[in-house]
């Protein structure tokens, strides 16, 4: 059948109706479009200035890390200082104590020597006049050969001081190496540390092995000994009761083993991991600097390659074994 | 009787437009005459034009209505750049027109006005007020409150706030052949109508619930003592809020809310504008959804109103959703009202708008408020 006129008119209709939906919604999808377009924009700006931002961040960061480690480093020089200041603090207590020992030798010959010329001076008087007795001559004979004697016995006594103290001062500055029997060269640091050591009841002894002589650093012997003696007698003894501080050496197959032990009041357990620390100290208001130990550990494993280890009993006391490869010597 | 027919054309033309829905409302009329009308249309009509032709083939019409950002109905289902047209015929129901002017300046004045004609010409008690309002030059808050204030209590009040596409420009009501703004329009039915209403949002909480320390209208300052928008962005990994992160207000220590929705934020200030008024020491909490949560909830608030309708026959529905609903369901906005239909009689006429906030009870027979983000199921009859 043949579509009449009025048919198409009616589709006619309907197609143009159609066609103005179709337009008025591609018109709506190309507004939403655009939309999604500013929208994707703005993000993509968004995205954009967050990530300025993260940049601007770690620049930041990056600047906090240099001036970080430009600080760290400036504090290890400052730590390196310290340490450096608490040894010749320590040199510095040595020479104090070294005078007052030398003191008491030199005085005495002063003393003598001066009784020696007075006598002298009215034993010359006595002769020019023509007085002199047999009496006269003979006091003055057992004066001057007493005066003699203790002048040359307190010379002796001072030079031998000088000597050993020569030896370690001169070590402990210049860290030079040579060749020392150790057993020997730890007795002369305790003839050094005699000053401080006659203040106190303890006793200090060394032991072992006089056999062992090793080409190496002195001075950093001296240095561990004397701080540690020292930290004993500072902490480990605080009733002033008497102690017994006692150094072992030992050759132990390819290593040399020295043990460093007091009977002290012992370290606390919580305490143990840190005391090689710097600045770690459970007196600072007594003056402790919290280095010594750190000089120990430093000397210990640095300079002379070797370990040390603490173990301790509370009221017991603390025990220090260094161990030092042979093969260095 | 009360008969009640829809028209609903997709044609962009507003002279074919309105020739089709007038044309589908006199088929489906059959010689009755319409005493009352509502239309949806969107924003790109000649409004005035449409409003003439209607007044033409209907001069004694009792018409509302408002723009709207989508528009559904029985015929055409959920469309974009759509008119549509429901009339309203009774022997028994008494249906008035008003409208309010200047409701920014005086709302209560503007609702006074608005529901004067209704209150002298009825004869009957006022059995249902719907209401569109402009959103844009007041905050709908202060007009729904006005209305709470002129109406007794017991009157159910439902109506939306107009739209215009998500651009927030401008939105129009319609009364009569005027097509106005800053406006308030309201169709009070009076006599024995049956209806019954479902509220659903589909809303679940994001945040803890907190207090609001400080607040000034629709601006948020503090919640919990704390920077709103130092609040939101703890809860959003520092994103801005949005609409898909609107705050739930419990007033009076109740567990019914309403929503509030963000749409704009002050970082110096640290404070979050929102559509509508937030009252300072309510309870907030940042809520969240999905598109499931969304068709889930319009589903429960028909089947709750069918389940709470007096009568046998409700003779049509009326829905309210809001705009940023569509807006979250995108390509599957269409399908909120297809889950809607679905509990209707397909012989029963549906209409409704997409809004910028509805207006409905917090609870059931409970006092109105104005919504955001929710979608209001009305039915009514007579039998």
């Amino acid at each position: 059948m043949k579509p009449n006129s009025l048919d198409y008119e009616q589709q006619l209709k309907q197609l143009k109706k159609e066609n103005r939906i179709l337009t008025k919604k591609l018109q709506r999808s190309q507004e939403r479009q655009i939309q999604l377009e500013e929208t994707n924009q703005k993000k993509e700006s968004l995205l954009k200035r967050v990530i300025l931002d993260l940049e601007e961040s770690r620049d930041v960061a990056e600047q906090r890390t240099i001036k970080l480690s430009e600080a760290l480093a400036q504090l290890k020089t400052t730590q390196e200082q310290l340490i450096e200041s608490e040894k010749m603090a320590a040199l510095g207590n040595l020479v104090a104590g070294v005078a007052h020992e030398i003191n008491t030798p030199v005085g005495n010959s002063v003393t003598a020597a001066s009784t020696l010329a007075e006598e002298t001076t009215s034993f010359t008087t006595s002769v020019m006049a023509g007085q002199l007795k047999r009496s006269t001559l003979n006091n003055y004979l057992d004066l001057a050969t007493e005066a003699s004697e203790i002048i040359l016995s307190n010379l002796q006594r001072a030079g031998e001081l000088i000597q050993s103290f020569k030896q370690v001062a001169v070590d402990r500055t210049s860290l030079e190496r040579r060749t020392f029997g150790l057993k020997s060269y730890l007795s002369e640091i305790l003839v050094t540390l005699e000053p401080q050591l006659k203040k106190t009841p303890h006793q200090v002894s060394v032991t072992g092995d006089e056999t062992i002589h090793i080409n190496s650093y002195p001075g950093a012997f001296a240095q561990i000994v004397t701080n540690l003696i020292t930290n004993s007698i500072a902490h480990g003894y605080p009733t002033n009761q008497s102690g017994v501080i006692q150094l072992d050496i030992r050759h132990e197959s390819q290593q040399i083993v020295i043990q460093y032990q007091d009977d002290g009041c012992g370290i606390e357990s919580q305490y143990l991991n840190n005391i090689f620390e710097p600045f770690f100290t459970t007196n600072r208001d007594g003056g402790g600097s919290g280095l010594g130990m750190h000089i120990v550990y430093n000397l210990v494993t640095q300079k002379l390659k070797g370990t040390i280890k603490v173990t301790s009993q509370v009221n017991l006391g603390t025990i220090f074994t260094i161990v030092l490869p042979l093969s260095d010597f | 009787m009360f008969k009640v027919v829809v028209g609903h054309s997709n044609d962009p033309d507003s002279v074919e437009a309105v020739a089709e829905i007038l044309e589908q409302c006199l088929e489906s009329l059959a010689e009755e005459a319409p005493q009352a009308g509502i239309l949806f249309a969107a924003f790109d009509f000649d409004h005035s034009l449409i409003l003439q032709q209607i007044k033409q083939q209907f001069p004694d019409l009792e018409l509302i209505g408002g723009t709207s950002s989508a528009e559904i109905s029985s015929r055409l289902g959920y469309q974009e750049d759509s008119l549509t047209l429901m009339l309203f015929c009774s022997d028994e129901i008494e249906i008035t027109a008003g409208i309010g002017y200047q409701a920014s300046h005086n709302p209560r004045a503007a609702v006074q006005q608005a529901i004067a004609p209704a209150k002298s010409k009825s004869s009957q008690e006022i059995s249902l007020c719907l209401s569109f309002i402009d959103g844009l030059h007041l905050s709908g808050s202060k007009i729904v409150e006005a209305i709470k204030q002129e109406l007794n209590s017991k009157i159910p009040v439902f109506g939306g706030v107009t739209a215009d596409d998500m651009k927030f420009e401008q939105t129009y009501q319609f009364y009569d052949q005027e097509v106005c703004t800053d406006a308030i329009v309201t169709l009070i039915f009076s006599g024995k109508l049956l209806l019954a209403a479902g509220v659903g949002n589909g809303w679940n909480s994001l945040s803890k619930p907190k207090k609001v320390t400080k607040a000034e209208n629709n601006i948020l300052y503090e919640i919990d003592g704390q920077p709103a928008l130092e609040f939101y962005q703890y809860y959003l990994n520092d994103s801005a809020p949005s609409l898909k992160y609107p705050l739930a207000v419990f007033e009076n220590n109740t567990n019914k809310f309403y929503l509030r929705v963000p749409t704009a934020h002050d970082n110096q200030l640290n404070s979050i504008q929102f559509f509508g008024d937030i009252p300072q020491g309510a309870t907030v909490q940042i809520m969240e959804t999905n598109a499931q949560g969304i068709l889930n909830s319009s589903q429960t608030s028909i089947a709750d109103a069918l389940k709470n309708y007096p009568g046998t026959e409700p003779a049509a529905a009326i829905f309210f959703s809001c705009v940023t609903r569509s807006s979250i369901l995108g390509t599957k906005a269409a399908t909120e009202y297809q889950g809607i239909s679905a509990h209707l009689n397909s012989a029963c006429p549906s209409i409704g708008f997409y809004t910028y906030g509805e207006i409905a009870p917090l609870q059931k027979d409970g006092a109105i408020c104005l919504h955001h983000e929710t979608a209001v199921s009305l039915i009514l009859g007579t039998k």
